[in-house]
């Protein structure tokens, strides 16, 4: 077969427009699924087969915004599955510490142990879980695979002022007890485990109430329990084209502009209407439900480009855990490749 | 070991022994909760 691939696509603006976008009309999405064949466009002209110099050239990753918290960026050539395992990968498979066995030696507060236990699970603990094994079932614990935090809150009425002290255990009141050399594992003040937050209330307290708690915290991942995620969500969504014909003027448009709840749209000094902020549509489809602008508006997303957004808990940064991300799933494919080579030899 | 027993309206604490009326020695009232273990507890935080 002759290769007469271009990046430009295929020349028929009709057929590109099936190839590279989802479309949403009143009815539902359109093209949502892609074509992988590759010969699906070899009549038109154009090699739809993988390439990989291709996929080089195309690909691109750029951040958009990044706080302490959250990273937002877009990934542009890639396919969905791809895009999807990443996410999958950042929810539920990078290891974290989180408190897995809870001794409870006092409990007077109305809380029920169990309660209190599965709470005290889910503080997100800030302590980099790289530094740490996973702990080996029915061993002992260890310095390399555990960490130990302390919870003894008493609450009373102070005899002077008649304050009442420690109404409310926080997370800060857990205190990080150090076993063997752990010390010198964490030789800065910043770095050294403690929760992610001071002020996460984990229980209300009486006078004369106490809780003398010792936590175990183990590394794990986040498919076995969802407190070892490090991700308060990681998810995507594809970029909106939104584009509206030159027809749409004078009172239309004004009607247009009013339809939209998120205020995408605006008009130029020309009168014509642009979407000016299609990155806050959010596929409501409130402009398109009028029958009058069905056909004149059109809402689609580019079926390759992906604008992520990774809010973490804490314990890893956002682009430290997709680049975590994507170590883990090289992995996964170096395993399967083995397990093709063993079966092709 | 005898068997410590919280009185539910007044607090203090009496040993009930087999066969004896479920009561308060103090205040007779009829509510009586069993002590916490003062054995440590294990919990899976999930």
């Amino acid at each position: 077969m002759v290769n007469k691939s271009t990046t430009n696509g295929v020349s028929d603006p009709n057929l590109e427009n099936k190839r590279t976008k989802v479309t949403l009309t009143n009815s539902g999405v359109e093209n949502a699924r892609g074509t992988y064949y590759s010969g699906a466009y070899t009549s038109v002209g154009y090699d739809n087969s993988f390439n990989l110099n291709r996929f080089k050239e195309n690909f691109k990753i750029n951040i958009l915004s990044e706080s302490a918290n959250e990273l937002v960026f877009e990934m542009i050539g890639i396919d969905a599955p791809i895009a999807n395992a990443l996410r999958r990968i950042m929810i539920s498979e990078i290891p974290t510490m989180a408190i897995e066995k809870v001794y409870i030696i006092n409990n007077t507060s109305i809380l029920q142990d169990e309660v209190l236990a599965h709470r005290l699970g889910m503080i997100p603990i800030k302590v980099d879980p790289r530094k740490f094994n996973f702990k080996l079932p029915n061993k002992e614990y260890t310095a390399e695979d555990t960490l130990i935090f302390q919870l003894k809150v008493k609450c009373e009425k102070d005899s002077v002022t008649g304050k009442i002290i420690n109404e409310t255990a926080l997370s800060k009141h857990l205190i990080w007890v150090p076993t063997q050399d752990q010390e010198e594992m964490f030789p800065n003040e910043e770095d050294r485990p403690r929760p992610m937050e001071d002020d996460i209330p984990i229980m209300k307290l009486r006078p004369g109430q106490v809780i003398d708690i010792q936590c175990y915290c183990e590394k794990n991942i986040g498919r076995e329990h969802i407190k070892w995620s490090p991700v308060c969500t990681a998810s995507y969504r594809l970029q909106p084209v939104i584009s509206v014909d030159k027809s749409i003027k004078g009172d239309k448009a004004n009607q247009l502009l009013e339809k939209c709840p998120k205020k995408v749209f605006d008009i130029e000094d020309s009168g014509q209407v642009v979407a000016a902020r299609p990155l806050d549509c959010t596929m409501c489809r409130e402009c398109i439900r009028d029958p009058e602008f069905e056909q004149n508006v059109k809402i689609e997303r580019v079926r390759d480009h992906f604008i992520f957004s990774i809010e973490s808990t804490g314990a890893l940064k956002s682009r430290e855990i997709f680049q975590e991300a994507i170590k883990i799933f090289i992995e996964k494919c170096n395993i399967v490749e083995e397990s093709i080579n063993k079966l092709v030899n | 070991m005898p068997c410590l027993y919280i009185c539910g309206e007044c607090g203090a604490e009496h040993e009930i022994k087999p066969k004896e009326p479920v009561k308060c020695k103090d205040c007779t009232h009829r509510i009586m909760y069993k002590k916490r273990t003062d054995k440590m507890i294990q919990f899976e935080a999930r």
